[in-house]
């Protein structure tokens, strides 16, 4: 399960954006590379399976003409920096073959941009279409549901708009989705079902510390009590294998060193066209070396020696799964199912080598093995349908699996101003039932702001405690829109030219319907 | 309705502390009062100068005809950036943090305040603000059902708090309200009900699906990547709490700008790096071809070049050599630099 998921960052009042580059990177350096290894599986007739969720707000940035524009002038620019990097290179031959599998990624990405006229969703889409797929929803601006449980209509309204944007991109109902942050409240199930979904996953805990005891832990499904979705809990140990900075795969020494990058080690002439627009070094995604050890010294990066660890480390994960799956057929009645789920952008943006990893394995479990086998949450569920009945517990796979990561000293203050925003927002849509016109579109553009408001990653980011600003500027910027609207539709003073302008910036989910909130 | 007969009672029985309260009641409100106009006054005068006012989120203001040659007078707004310190509404949200802890806010308005001052006179201001934490597990909550409850005192201006409620998997509700001297606890607002999670698995079990507990143990402790070792002793319960707890098993993808798998190499606190670059240019005819290192490059439109080289250690031999366009004339230039790195 990959996990794919960027906040709304768009901003056409200013001709460069920093935080608009999250979206070009991780477009180059993940969602690329991955549709690259899933297209050749394909083109190889190698059977697999993944589930991937493709947040609304990913999909809506993915489908954006401005992004799009500026994701060309973006690549085009890393193409630009990477000759001038070949040519730079000339007497250091093993910069100068990393420069080069620099330009050949960036050229690649930009045709397959082309290819799909520089709307990637759509190779997604096909690939769901294929039967390969399973692509799920998550919350519509990935907003952390269990503190939102005070006011409960501003979950449905996450999860209506998500279910309706799903189906106006993919053409039908989603069957699942990735909860935001993974962060499950008992109850909320309820209103996964009335928008059809039919599964959901939790952290271990979600499953484990249900009531009552899972009968076969987080190795099959259980169904929520009053709702009858069902519930995949998180494997640990295949996270941990990933994940973990000290045991994970991704920590290995002839790895690609991220923090490397020439965008800090070249001289600053040189490299400021292509930094921060205010002179900032930054990334610019060209990075020469490997993590080579402990201490500040870093050896050139040497990609073939890279690419047989992430063999071996496929086929460890697919050993370890293995043995997994032998010692639970010996206690467990049926098909045991390991759920491994992963941020997407962990692939190809944090570990380079990580689709390439990805690629190895699925190849391996096709071709190497009979013991276990890819499968989807919905396949699973179709070929198991009995299933235990229980209440999961609340959970996240945050920080101290709760809600601390989201709810500490330096970001419970939104929280005051977002449930005011959501109590609002629910006597709107219950005061105005049926309007036309100004109205419907204050209303709708009220709920767009409310929506964007409550984006997990704002209160993420103020946890981390570093650069905080934008995150602080997004919270406010959106509830302040929200209550000027608030306000103008009580007092029928809407401002049509501010409400255009205002519609033109946070312009996502063009269908909304502000009823979807109560 | 039954809160005002008590507070009734309350200040009945609490008659003659009231002359003494009557006083500091003055007090207060008179340097309320002046505590207001200046702000009054400053308010008028931050529209006029266009400062950010904290309070209000918009200000609409009439700009004067005399400013403008606008035939009418036009209404602008201005946006302030901040957010309202409240929202005019007496109210209490409680939020579960996790298992142990609760988050509480509130916003008790000048209104509210006003009425539990006349109806309490001098007790109001004898009264401490306290949050009173109910154990609601399993009942429907009528303020007097709970299972137990506890108060935490809290100061006059705050507006959050933190509850460590020491209870996993119980149910909870809050009343923010007055504990008087007489011991009475008043009501202000009183919040939703929450319910904390279990910390480790539910004892409860259901007959179709058993399981021995000693199997349960092991497969709990699969799900938290620990290993199928025996499920009992404390050394086992540390690792599943640590696995379950330390939380870096996640992130929220580009946005955190920290790697969640990499840790950023240690750098000792002072530290030096030097590197080397090589700038070879020249000019020649704008028309010439010119080759350096045997490689055609490119000229400007005026026929000067630039050439940049990552330096590396050793001898570099560089032929610059140019080509007249009608291939009649041929220069050859030759740098020959060394770098060595002690």
């Amino acid at each position: 399960m990959l996990h794919s998921h960027l906040p709304f960052v768009r901003h056409p009042e200013h001709d460069d954006f920093l935080e608009e580059d999250w979206l070009y990177e991780a477009i180059t350096e993940t969602y690329l590379p991955l549709l690259w290894v899933f297209e050749k599986l394909v083109e190889d007739k190698i059977d697999f399976r993944i589930t991937m969720s493709l947040t609304p707000t990913l999909i809506s940035m993915l489908s954006d003409p401005l992004l799009q524009e500026r994701y060309l002038k973006h690549i085009n620019k890393l193409i630009e920096l990477s000759h001038k990097e070949i040519e730079r290179t000339a007497w250091q031959q093993q910069f100068q073959n990393l420069a080069i599998m620099y330009l050949n990624n960036f050229c690649r990405a930009r045709d397959t941009f082309e290819r799909y006229k520089r709307n990637i969703v759509t190779a997604f889409k096909n690939l769901q279409d294929l039967g390969k797929l399973e692509i799920i929803t998550c919350g519509a601006t990935h907003g952390y549901f269990p503190l939102m449980d005070a006011c409960r209509d501003s979950v449905k309204a996450q999860v209506r708009v998500a279910a309706s944007h799903y189906e106006s991109v993919f053409g039908r109902k989603p069957r699942g989705i990735w909860l935001p942050e993974c962060g499950f409240q008992p109850g909320h199930d309820e209103i996964l079902r009335e928008s059809g979904i039919k599964y959901f996953f939790t952290d271990s805990h979600g499953v484990l510390h249900g009531t009552p005891r899972p009968k076969y832990g987080v190795f099959a499904p259980v169904y929520c009590k009053n709702s009858g979705v069902a519930c995949f809990g998180r494997d640990l140990e295949s996270s941990k294998q990933v994940w973990s900075s000290v045991e994970g795969y991704p920590g290995d020494y002839n790895y690609r060193e991220f923090y490397r990058d020439i965008g800090f080690d070249l001289e600053y002439d040189y490299i400021k066209p292509y930094i921060s627009p205010d002179g900032v070094r930054i990334n610019t995604g060209i990075k020469y070396y490997r993590i080579t050890g402990t201490s500040m010294l870093k050896e050139p990066y040497m990609p073939q020696w890279a690419a047989d660890r992430a063999a071996e480390h496929a086929g460890n994960f697919m050993f370890n799964r293995q043995k997994q799956i032998e010692y639970l057929n010996d206690f467990i009645q049926k098909k045991p199912i390991i759920v491994s789920p992963y941020d997407a952008e962990l692939y190809g943006h944090w570990w380079y080598e990580g689709p390439m990893w990805l690629d190895f394995l699925i190849r391996k479990i096709a071709c190497d093995q009979k013991t276990i086998k890819l499968i989807t949450p919905s396949e699973y569920l179709a070929e198991h349908p009995r299933n235990q009945v229980i209440t999961p517990s609340m959970s996240s796979w945050g920080w101290k699996g709760y809600s601390e990561m989201w709810l500490q000293g330096s970001n419970d203050w939104v929280y005051r101003h977002l449930n005011a925003a959501s109590e609002r927002m629910s006597e709107l849509s219950r005061s105005f039932p049926n309007v036309n016109g100004l109205t419907k579109r204050a209303l709708n553009q009220a709920l767009r702001e409310l929506l964007l408001a409550q984006s997990s990653d704002w209160a993420f980011i103020m946890g981390t405690g570093t650069h905080t600003s934008y995150a602080v500027r997004r919270t406010k910027d959106h509830l302040l829109r929200f209550t000027r609207l608030y306000e103008d539709i009580k007092s029928s003073s809407i401002d049509e030219e501010w409400l255009s302008d205002v519609e033109s910036k946070d312009n996502l989910f063009s269908d909304i319907d502000y009823r979807v909130h109560q | 309705m039954g809160i005002v007969r008590k507070i009734k009672k309350i200040v009945e029985k609490a008659a003659e502390r009231r002359k003494r309260s009557k006083n500091a009641a003055k007090k207060t409100v008179l340097s309320k009062k002046t505590a207001q106009r200046p702000l009054k006054h400053g308010r008028k005068l931050l529209v006029k100068e266009k400062i950010q006012e904290e309070a209000l989120n918009i200000l609409e203001t009439t700009v004067e005809k005399t400013k403008f040659s606008t035939p009418e007078p036009k209404r602008i707004r201005q946006i302030v950036h901040e957010l309202p310190g409240g929202y005019g509404k007496d109210k209490i949200v409680l939020q579960l943090r996790d298992p142990w802890w609760l988050y509480s806010f509130w916003e008790v308005t000048g209104g509210a305040y006003e009425r539990l001052k006349q109806q309490l006179k001098g007790l109001f201001f004898s009264a401490k603000r306290v949050l009173r934490v109910y154990d609601v597990s399993q009942v429907n909550f009528n303020g007097k059902n709970a299972h137990r409850y506890f108060d935490i005192e809290v100061n006059t201006e705050a507006q959050s708090w933190y509850i460590d409620t020491g209870g996993p998997g119980r149910w909870w509700c809050v009343d923010y309200g007055l504990r008087l001297v007489t011991g009475e606890f008043i009501t202000i607002v009183r919040s939703n009900v929450v319910q904390t999670p279990l910390d480790g698995p539910s004892w409860e079990t259901d007959e179709e699906w058993m399981i021995p507990e000693e199997m349960f143990g092991r497969l709990y402790g699969m799900g938290f990547g620990v290993g199928q070792s025996s499920p009992v002793g404390k050394a086992w319960q540390e690792r599943v709490k640590k696995a379950l707890f330390s939380g870096v098993l996640s992130s929220p993808g580009i946005t955190s700008g920290a790697s969640p798998v990499k840790k950023k190499g240690k750098s000792r606190s002072f530290w030096l790096v030097v590197d080397c670059e090589l700038i070879v240019y020249g000019a020649t005819e704008p028309d010439a071809t010119v080759y350096v290192q045997g490689k055609k490059i490119k000229l400007r439109p005026d026929g000067t070049f630039t050439m940049r080289y990552g330096l590396p250690d050793g001898k570099q031999v560089i032929p610059v050599k140019a080509i007249s366009s009608d291939n009649e004339e041929e220069r050859t230039i030759t740098p020959i630099v060394t770098r060595e790195t002690k």
